[in-house]
């Protein structure tokens, strides 16, 4: 019998042998799609690829092996056992038994996922990798209107929010914030912890929009449902490493009154200010102490949460970003007015080393401490200003965290229209287009590097530095800020100074090479048309010939590579183009 | 003095037979009576009475009507005072749920509408309330019968039409009928303006209510109202009406002898129960067994530990494939800002370019501008894309797939310079004009001197290649499908296929001598085709064409390409309109005696002739598809045939099958064989030309996509390692086909050019391509009617 021939009915082989269709994995496990689904959400298993596909084009297939890592893991049982349980209380219900339905609601099992989270993530790596998709869908339900309609639960929103604020709490704490994008969609965030890049989404603060149609909210809430585990426990492992203890037990009180959460976390929120500026004179924190700030933290404030892993995360060791990063907003004290969206900048700030404030009770300073170096502000005008204080709108910030210098806040001051936003995961050399501000700051960047290096051995500087001068008490208040203003002033002269030089120095090397560059080339180029007429027509033509030799598959490939050349030489064109008529319009009213 | 009365009355009803009750209840009913009284008298006052409105029993009245009309007998009256209390008795009941009444005494009855002895107390009461309206009544409406003296008698007979629906009259003029049978006429009504006026200038209207059954306007009193008001709110209609009075208790235990009950106390009023006690200890023992479980809120334990305890410990590898990591979703670029800067916005023009788009086209995302944090509004789509990530999460296959990320120029073979492959025709030197209809083919004699093009005008030219002078012209009649010469020098012939014909022409070149030898051979003694089978004849005829000096060979369709036998002593013809097209090879001169035999009418595609005998032969192999070309080996006796999808190779002296060449295009157009015989190109169709090295495989060698139209012909050349091919598409590709003697070495092969020059006319571009025999020239025929040679 050739070795092919296999008999009908009998034993299969190859990939037939393998993989299952989606159909013929529920029937092998004797779970409806729904359950199905949970299973493969909670299990991590993906349909995969067969390389030939047996039953078709339109069919999903899954490998018999992760049909079968289902069938073996008890979570099959208890997930039956739960529905089985859940028949009991709608039959309660049925029968108008309400108390027994209370209490059988009351008495459900509780399906656990640990097991699968170490099961899925054997490292912490591995979970810490997988973590985008967590963080994003976290912060989403964070922001969601609980609803009974779509099953979302208040208790699962208030769930979310308090992880999400833990996570980042650790995050400013450690200062492993990198980037920080305002898109249309949100704001994304990128950290670097355990040297994976974690980028996340978070919805801007407002309400969001629930569809009705499109969304099927049961495989939203089946993924948080393992995202929340997941998060936990990433954020216990998290805390753990840097001394703090998991959870933060929060007030009861305030959990259940939802609200008047706001409220009274302002409240709570100046108690752990006081308490914590104690805790920061004794140096040693012990464990009660510990237990006793978390006591008093509210839930929903990032900012408290930040101030309780503050000590003990100095002591780790940091990397060269880290340190930079730290660095960033140092000894700047920011004043957030009360229209600007909160959240994300109690959030950024403190990450790269800033001190912020509110207005609002709780605040660790009023808005009139004449320390503030910042003030945020997103409004068409101020009314009151202060002279010690820059006022700014809140794209600095991002700007600034961004480019990783501060920048110059002429461009950002109340009622401009800032300078364009710029996305800091785009590789704009790669991208072939490099906008203008992306240049200037490249400049400014540059520049403050330059700057800084002279700095430390000019001993003048320590002595004109007003910080010190105030402490000594030489000068009054203002004087320091005139002083500093005076400094500033100077310094941006010399940047300035710095980079009208370097531009000059580029351009004309530019000039000259450019001009060199047009001049041999027109004369090549005169001298190809002479001899052939129809150049492009023979370019074109030597191209192709090549191309006729190769084999299809790489024909293929290489096709494929030049249209994804090309369509991005066309993007870039597009954007060159409208940067130009824009520059002509402008130029237009100028004149 | 009523009272009295009333007793009388309640003795001599028979209906009340329950004489216990009422003497119990006489008491009572004194007591009750004396409230109703005063209540009445209140009434009294008021000029009418609400007892008139509501619907009193029909019956009494009547009867009081017809004892006040025919007598005043006390007697009579007495009768029927007590028939139309007993009547009114049963009839109150009814109509308790009737009337939502607004008499004191129904309110109550329908309070008690169960209980028997307030029943009797309340029919009392009613009669009570009778008398005094009755009386205010009588004496208003009837005179005569005012000097009775008990008022109870005279119940106003207000209406007498009886126990009717109304609305048995409602379109009626008249109420209904007296006693005597006459209509009551109603009222007349005013029209709805006049009493709308009337109603707008009576100050009292609000209180006025229509009777219906009566047939008249009520006004109610300031009392009435008042009724009307506490009734509304639920209360008891009479103010001075006290329902929480003192209870008087009817039972005096002091003067009882004995106790209701005699029975003693039962012993388990005093001691505790012992069934409680036993269920408590089944609870307790429930309780202790855990059986019974109290929704106390748990301790709860620490849900969260470190699960990642240390990594080396859970390293141990599950039984399960490998886990391939969701790719990460694509982070925002530039355009995704809620500020980007101007050029990334698109214009009006190109946001509404995007509507006529093909929706997949479209983009997904439009960048827009906002010039300040805090106007940038909320995201409608963030839920939806949330939920398409993780249906992607759940639902997408993953594969891993290595990314390649290479320079595409190290995909491009590594050729050898043109420069070296040198000679090759590159650029057009000659232009042969003087045809009017496309080139349909051409050939080159023997010597490379002179060119021969047949076209679709219908000539025949020889052209002198160095001049580019047109030597001849034959005019054949037909367009002219295919011309070739003959390639041993010794016969300078030229054969032309033209419609159903081959033509044999004399070209005149050569000496004498070889010119008395190719007249020789023009000759055809015997006109019909002398053939051994009989159905050859109708295939193909021998006939001496005397205007063109020539042999004209008639096949029975039309003939498409003509091919010579390298010594030029026999031809091949195609004639692919036929399903079982015909290759014939006709014999000119001595040589081959091989006759192949007919094997079936079906098989008349293979014929043999034998020309020197002039004859026609089929050749005896079954083609398998349809034929499209032929060629000789150029050293050997093998023979190519073309079918649209494959080549098949024979050899003439053992007549059989060689090789099959598969060539896996959809339809074959041409082939060429290399000169040494071991490789061949085959050009298709769609524009794919396929070199074969016959030692090597049955597949090809090498396939080359060079045109993107049809390959009309392909060639190779005689002595350089140089082919081409050209196409409809106006072009004409040269190639470095460079064969090795040495057979492990592959052969090479090397695009060199592209010849342009060519235009398109009715779809066809170029239609032929030739080598010249000895340069590296090539000539091509066009549909534009011009022959061009190419030089390097």
């Amino acid at each position: 019998m050739p070795k092919h021939y296999r008999p009908p009915g009998k034993k299969k082989e190859g990939n037939a042998a393998r993989y299952v269709t989606r159909s013929q994995a529920l029937k092998h496990l004797q779970v409806n799609t729904k359950l199905f689904r949970k299973l493969c959400v909670y299990k991590g298993i993906f349909p995969r690829e067969p390389k030939k596909k047996f039953r078709g084009n339109h069919h999903t297939y899954y490998h018999l092996k992760d049909v079968a890592f289902i069938r073996h893991d008890p979570i099959l049982e208890e997930l039956r056992a739960k529905s089985t349980y859940l028949k009991k209380v709608t039959k309660a219900k049925a029968k108008k038994n309400r108390e027994l339905a209370d209490a059988l609601l009351k008495r459900q099992p509780e399906i656990k996922l640990d097991r699968l989270v170490i099961e899925r993530y054997p490292h912490f790596v591995d979970a810490i990798r997988d973590l985008d998709d967590t963080l994003t869908l976290v912060h989403l339900f964070a922001a969601l209107p609980a609803t009974d309609r779509m099953k979302i639960e208040v208790k699962r929103v208030h769930n979310c929010r308090k992880l999400s604020h833990e996570w980042q709490a650790y995050i400013a704490r450690t200062h492993k914030l990198r980037k920080v994008f305002i898109s249309v969609k949100g704001i994304y965030y990128q950290a670097e912890v355990e040297g994976q890049k974690i980028t996340w989404l978070t919805p801007h603060g407002l309400q969001q929009v629930l569809p009705d149609d499109d969304v099927v909210y049961d495989v939203l809430l089946t993924f948080l449902e393992f995202y929340e585990t997941l998060l936990a426990f990433v954020n216990f492992k998290l805390y753990y490493s840097i001394n703090v203890k998991y959870p933060p037990i929060l007030d009861s009180k305030l959990e259940a009154s939802a609200a008047e959460l706001y409220a009274l976390s302002r409240y709570f929120d100046a108690n752990t200010r006081t308490s914590e500026q104690v805790a920061e004179t004794q140096l040693e924190e012990s464990e009660l102490r510990l237990a006793q700030l978390q006591h008093q933290l509210p839930s929903n404030e990032p900012g408290a949460l930040m101030q309780l892993v503050k000590g003990p995360a100095d002591e780790i060791e940091e990397d060269e970003d880290t340190k930079e990063c730290k660095k960033l907003f140092k000894n700047m004290k920011f004043f957030l007015s009360r229209e600007v969206p909160r959240e994300s900048l109690l959030f950024v700030i403190p990450a790269f080393g800033g001190n912020v404030s509110w207005e609002g009770e709780g605040a660790p300073f009023q808005e009139g401490d004449q320390s503030i170096t910042h003030q945020i502000v997103d409004r068409p005008t101020q009314g009151h200003i202060y002279l010690s204080r820059e006022y700014v709108q809140p794209q600095w910030v991002f700007d600034c965290i961004n480019a990783r210098i501060i920048l110059p806040t002429e461009a950002y001051l109340v009622g401009r229209v800032p300078p364009p936003h710029l996305s800091p995961f785009v590789d704009n050399e790669e991208e072939g287009y490099v906008p203008d501000y992306a240049e200037t700051i490249k400049r400014l960047r540059a520049a403050a590097k330059n700057e800084i290096l002279p700095m430390p051995g000019a001993g003048v500087e320590d002595l004109d530095d007003p910080q010190n001068l105030l402490a000594e008490g030489y000068i009054s208040r203002t004087e320091a800020i005139e002083a500093a203003e005076r400094k500033q002033k100077m310094m941006t002269l010399e940047k300035q100074y710095h980079d009208e030089l370097k531009m000059e120095l580029q351009s004309t090397q530019s000039s000259s090479a450019s001009d060199m560059n047009k001049q041999s080339s027109g004369e090549d180029m005169e001298a190809r048309e002479e001899s052939l007429p129809d150049m492009q027509q023979i370019a074109n033509d030597t191209a192709n010939m090549s191309k006729i030799l190769m084999s299809r598959k790489k024909r293929g490939l290489y096709e494929a590579i030049k249209k994804g050349q090309e369509r991005k030489k066309a993007h870039v064109d597009l954007l060159k183009e409208r940067k130009e008529k824009i520059d002509k319009a402008k130029k237009g009213k100028k004149n | 003095m009523r009272e009295g009365k009333k007793v009388s009355v309640e003795v001599s009803s028979k209906k009340n037979s329950n004489n216990e009750k009422n003497k119990k209840n006489q008491t009572k009913n004194n007591n009750n009576n004396n409230d109703n009284n005063k209540n009445n008298e209140t009434k009294k006052k008021e000029s009418q009475n609400l007892v008139k409105k509501t619907n009193k029993s029909g019956r009494s009245v009547q009867s009081q009507n017809e004892a006040s009309l025919k007598s005043e007998e006390v007697e009579q009256q007495q009768l029927s005072a007590t028939d139309s209390d007993s009547d009114y008795q049963d009839f109150s009941e009814d109509d308790v749920s009737e009337n939502e009444s607004l008499t004191q005494s129904e309110d109550g009855e329908s309070e008690s509408s169960g209980d028997e002895v307030h029943g009797t107390g309340d029919d009392m009461n009613n009669d009570n309330d009778d008398g005094p309206a009755d009386q205010s009544d009588g004496s208003q409406s009837q005179r005569g019968v005012e000097e009775s003296d008990s008022s109870e008698d005279e119940v106003a007979p207000r209406n007498t039409i009886g126990d009717v629906p109304l609305e048995w009259y409602k379109d009626e003029k008249h109420i209904g009928y007296d006693i005597a049978g006459k209509k009551i006429t109603k009222k007349e009504r005013q029209d709805k303006l006049a009493s709308f006026l009337a109603s707008v200038d009576d100050s009292k209207n609000w209180r006025k209510i229509y009777d219906e059954y009566n047939d008249e306007e009520v006004e109610l009193t300031k009392e009435e109202t008042r009724i009307i008001r506490r009734l509304l709110k639920g209360k008891a209609p009479h103010a001075d009406y006290d329902p929480y009075a003192d209870y008087v208790d009817w039972f005096k235990y002091e003067d009882s002898l004995h106790p209701l009950s005699n029975a003693p106390e039962p012993k388990r009023r005093f001691i505790p129960s012992k069934w409680e006690s036993k269920k408590v200890l089944q609870y307790v023992r429930a309780i202790r067994k855990g059986l019974i479980k109290f929704d106390e809120p748990k301790e709860e334990e620490p849900r969260f530990y470190l699960l990642w305890g240390d990594d080396s410990s859970t390293a141990e590898k599950a039984n399960r494939l490998s886990y391939i990591p969701a790719p990460k979703s694509k982070l925002p670029g530039h355009e995704e800002s809620y500020n980007p800067s101007l050029e990334y916005i698109p214009t009006q023009e190109e946001v509404n370019s995007y509507q006529l788009m093909y929706e997949e086209d479209r983009p997904k995302f439009i960048p827009k501008r906002f010039t300040s944090f805090r106007s940038i509004p909320s995201y409608e789509n963030a839920v939806k894309d949330s939920f398409e990530r993780c249906m992607d999460l759940y639902l997408c296959p993953r594969v891993r797939k290595k990314r390649i990320n290479i320079d595409p120029e190290t995909l491009r073979p590594k050729l050898p310079s043109r420069k070296d492959l040198k000679p090759y025709p590159a650029t057009c030197y000659l232009e042969y004009i003087g045809h009017k209809g496309a080139v349909m083919s051409i050939s080159t004699e023997a010597s490379g001197q002179w060119i021969a093009s047949g076209s679709t005008d219908g000539t025949v030219r020889i052209w002198e290649v160095e001049s580019g002078r047109c030597l001849r012209v034959w005019e054949i009649g037909e367009s002219v499908q295919c011309v070739a010469w003959n390639p041993s020098p010794e016969h300078p012939v030229l054969a032309v296929s033209a419609g159903q014909d081959v033509i044999i022409l004399n070209t005149g070149f050569g000496n004498e001598e070889e010119q008395k030898r190719v007249e020789e051979l023009l000759q055809v003694e015997n006109p019909t085709a002398p053939d051994d089978s009989d159905n050859m004849a109708s295939i193909v005829s021998w006939l001496q064409d005397e205007r063109l000096g020539g042999i004209r060979l008639r096949h029975f369709k039309t003939v498409t390409s003509v091919e010579w036998h390298r010594r030029g002593d026999y031809l091949s013809t195609v004639m692919p309109a036929d399903i079982l097209f015909s290759v014939y090879l006709i014999f000119i001169v001595f040589v081959y005696s091989f006759l192949f035999m007919v094997e079936s009418p079906t098989f008349r595609a293979i014929v043999m002739h034998q020309l020197s005998k002039k004859l026609s032969h089929r050749i005896p192999f079954k083609l398998h598809g349809l034929p499209v070309s032929s060629v000789f080996h150029p050293t050997r006796s093998i023979f190519f045939v073309s079918t649209k999808k494959n080549i098949r190779v024979y050899d003439l002296l053992k007549q059989k099958l060689i090789k099959k060449l598969e060539t896996g295009l959809r339809e074959v157009s041409s082939i060429a064989i290399h000169p040494a015989g071991d490789n061949v190109i085959v050009g298709s169709r769609e524009g794919k030309l396929c070199w074969f090295d016959m030692d090597l495989s049955s597949k090809p060698y090498r396939i080359l996509k060079c045109h993107p139209k049809d390959i009309t012909n392909v060639a190779f050349h005689r002595s350089y390692p140089l082919f081409a091919s050209c196409s409809d598409d106006c072009t004409a590709y040269v190639f470095h086909g460079m064969v090795y003697s040495d057979l492990n070495q592959n052969p090479l092969i090397v695009p060199l050019e592209i010849l342009r020059g060519h235009t398109s006319s009715n779809g066809r571009g170029v239609m032929d391509c030739k080598f010249h025999p000895r340069q590296p020239w090539l000539f091509t025929a066009g549909a534009d009617s011009t022959i061009k040679l190419y030089c390097h």
